[in-house]
This record gives C-alpha cells, sequence and structure tokens, in this order.
C-alpha cells in the first residue's frame, strides 16, 4: 500500500503549498489545475487528485499531522458529512432526552393517579363511594316517577354462627322512583340467652346501589333480642327519583315495555353474640 | 355481602340510614298495623303504591310510641296523603 504513503505525501505537499500561498483568494479552478496535468494520471487519476483537494481544506483547518491517521470523531473526511453528523447527534440528544422525560412524567402520572381518581370518584360519584348528602328536604319535594317500576327483592343472611332466625316479611315489592316504601323482617332468638346482633345491607346490582336509600331501618346497630322473642324489624327506603334519569340504568337493566326493573336488597346479620349478665 | 377480593370490581359500600336506626318493637305495640300492611301488600300483589295508607299508619304507630322520632309526614313522603286525598291519581 504504497499508496498510502503516496497521498500522505501529496497532502503534505499541498497542505504546505497553501499555507505559501495563504493570502492568495484560491479560486477552485486554480486549485484544481494541478490535478489536472498529465503526471496525475499515472497514479489514479484526476479523481484522487480531487479527493486530495478536499482533505486539503481539512489540512488548513486543522493543526493535525496529517501523517497520523485521524481516530478520533468524526469518523468521516468530509466536511458536510461531518456536519450532518453532529447534526444528527444533536437530535439524538435532544430525542433522549425528551424520551427520557415522557418515561419520568409517566411514572409521576402513574402516582399521582390513585389520589386523583379517589377524587374524581367522589365528585361523579361512581364507583360506590358516597355521593354527597341527599337532604331530608329533598324527600319531601321528590316527585315519583310513575312509568319505571322497579322489582326489589329481598333476602337475608345471618351468619353461621348467629342463631337467629332471620327471614323478610315479604320476597318482593315493586315500587317506583321517588316513593317511600316500607319492608319488614323478622327475626327470632331461639335460644335461651339474650343475643345481641347487628347487620349491614347490600343491594345489587351495584350501579342501582347508590339510588338506594334508607330512611330509617335496624341496620348498623346493635340489636338486641331476649330469649325466644320475636320481633318485626321494618326497613323504610326510597329510590332516588334520578334513577329514571341515569341513562346506565337503561343500559344496564333490559326495560322491555311494562318489564320492572329488578334490584336486590340483601339483609345480612352479622355476629355478635354478647351473653348479658 | 360482597366478601370477594376481586381487584377492579367496584365493591358496595353501604350508607348508615338517614335517619339511623329504628328501636326494636319488642312489645309489639304496632303489631296489628304492621298486620294490616302485610295483608294490603299481598292483596294488591305487592305493590307499594297502594299500600301507602298503611305504611303512613304503621309509622305513625311507632310515632305515638316513641318507637321513632316524632317527623311531619311530609318529610317521609306522605305529602300527598295529608290533606285525605288518596293516590289514586295516575
Amino acid at each position: 500500500m504504497g499508496g498510502v504513503w503516496h497521498t500522505a505525501w501529496r497532502r503534505l505537499f499541498f497542505c504546505g503549498w497553501h499555507s505559501f500561498h495563504r493570502g492568495s483568494t484560491a479560486r477552485p479552478a486554480e486549485r484544481v489545475e494541478p490535478f489536472l496535468r498529465p503526471e496525475w494520471n499515472g497514479i489514479g487519476g484526476a479523481e484522487r487528485g480531487l479527493r486530495l483537494l478536499g482533505t486539503w481544506k481539512r489540512c488548513n483547518l486543522g493543526a493535525r499531522d496529517p501523517a497520523v491517521q485521524p481516530s478520533r470523531r468524526p469518523k468521516s473526511s468530509n466536511p458536510f458529512r461531518r456536519a450532518q453528523e453532529e447534526e444528527w447527534r444533536r437530535r439524538n440528544k435532544t430525542a433522549l432526552t425528551y424520551v427520557a422525560a415522557v418515561a419520568v412524567g409517566m411514572l409521576g402520572v402513574s402516582y399521582a393517579a390513585v389520589p386523583l381518581y379517589r377524587l374524581y370518584c367522589q365528585t361523579t360519584g361512581l364507583g360506590g363511594s358516597v355521593v354527597a348528602g341527599h337532604a331530608s328536604d329533598q324527600i319531601e319535594n321528590m316527585v315519583p316517577v310513575k312509568d319505571r317500576i322497579i322489582k326489589v327483592t329481598f333476602n337475608a343472611d345471618v351468619h353461621a354462627s348467629l342463631q337467629w332466625n332471620f327471614r323478610p316479611q315479604q320476597t318482593e315489592i315493586f315500587v317506583v322512583p321517588g316513593e317511600t316504601a316500607l319492608a319488614f323482617y323478622k327475626a327470632k332468638n331461639p335460644t335461651d340467652k339474650p343475643v345481641i346482633g347487628i347487620s349491614t345491607y347490600n343491594v345489587v346490582p351495584f350501579e342501582a346501589g347508590q339510588y338506594f336509600n334508607k330512611i330509617q331501618c335496624f341496620c348498623f346497630e346493635e340489636q338486641r333480642l331476649n330469649p325466644q322473642e320475636e320481633v318485626d324489624m321494618p326497613v323504610f327506603f326510597y329510590i332516588d327519583p334520578e334513577f329514571a334519569e341515569d341513562p346506565r340504568m337503561i343500559k344496564t337493566f333490559l326495560c322491555r315495555g311494562e318489564d320492572p326493573i329488578w334490584i336486590h336488597f340483601e339483609e345480612e346479620f352479622s355476629i355478635q353474640q354478647a351473653t348479658l349478665v | 355481602m360482597s366478601t370477594a377480593m376481586n381487584f377492579g370490581t367496584k365493591s358496595f359500600q353501604p350508607r348508615p340510614p338517614e335517619k339511623g336506626s329504628f328501636p326494636l318493637d319488642h312489645f309489639g305495640e304496632c303489631k296489628s298495623f304492621k298486620e294490616k300492611f302485610m295483608k294490603c301488600l299481598h292483596d294488591n300483589y305487592f305493590e307499594n303504591a297502594l299500600c301507602r295508607n298503611e305504611s303512613k299508619e304503621y309509622l305513625e304507630c311507632r310515632m305515638e310510641r316513641k318507637l321513632m322520632l316524632q317527623e311531619p309526614l311530609e318529610k317521609l313522603g306522605f305529602g300527598d296523603l295529608i290533606g285525605g286525598k288518596s293516590e289514586a291519581k295516575k
């Protein structure tokens, strides 16, 4: 590869030549002209010469030893390509910064999502959270929606270790939204010791549960039954008239003509057995 | 009671009743009113709208016997029954 030395020689020679003539405005024709002389033809022609011309500028710019192979960046020797690579590198850095920012942002949003969702649920009432309280004067003013008949079925559950006989006194009742209704459960204590029980309730389906309001019932407070005692336990409730306006209630239930919408109401008694002295 | 621990399924949150809990009617003081109401329900195929008079009377009984806090009947949704009008209106 004697050609390598040859080109290096040529570079050195032309560097020197240019520095000597620094002041001169090197017109392209003057610079190209030596390459077009006949003695160039043997070595590789005008192309090699013109290539060398390209390196000439580089030699002029940098104070580098041209004999040393350039090992650091930019890799290409073409100044245009070098500028392009710089541009790409800059763009890559910008893109990387953006991607990193997006990743960090996603992480932050995923952490913030929990309290934000809770806030959203509270304001819109979705997800079964407590809707802003219905004032009792709403009951006064509410107008029954007579064309939406709802069937409420009742169920009673007792915890296994509580020995009460607990059952609803009606299996179902037909109400309309906006109308207050009364329902009864019956509980009997067959044991010969006083027993205290506490109850809670559940409404299925879930979306309808928001509209189910109890005015008064027997749940959430301890109720004591004496031995062999049987009592009637009333539940006084109504279904919010806004039930009729909720589009989800139409989608959730198939309301075909006269068929009533079905809601299931469940009372469950759990154990809190206490024997009083 | 929904006890299934499913992620993503919304669980029902029971709300306490607005006026609290009914004291138990240990002595059956209002039992006759309750029986009247239940009979009315049975006769009318469990349609609540036709038995509102009876439910009003039951609650009045409770209020008299101190088994329920005194409340004006309008607040309990019986405003249309106060004037003695029947609920034959459609």
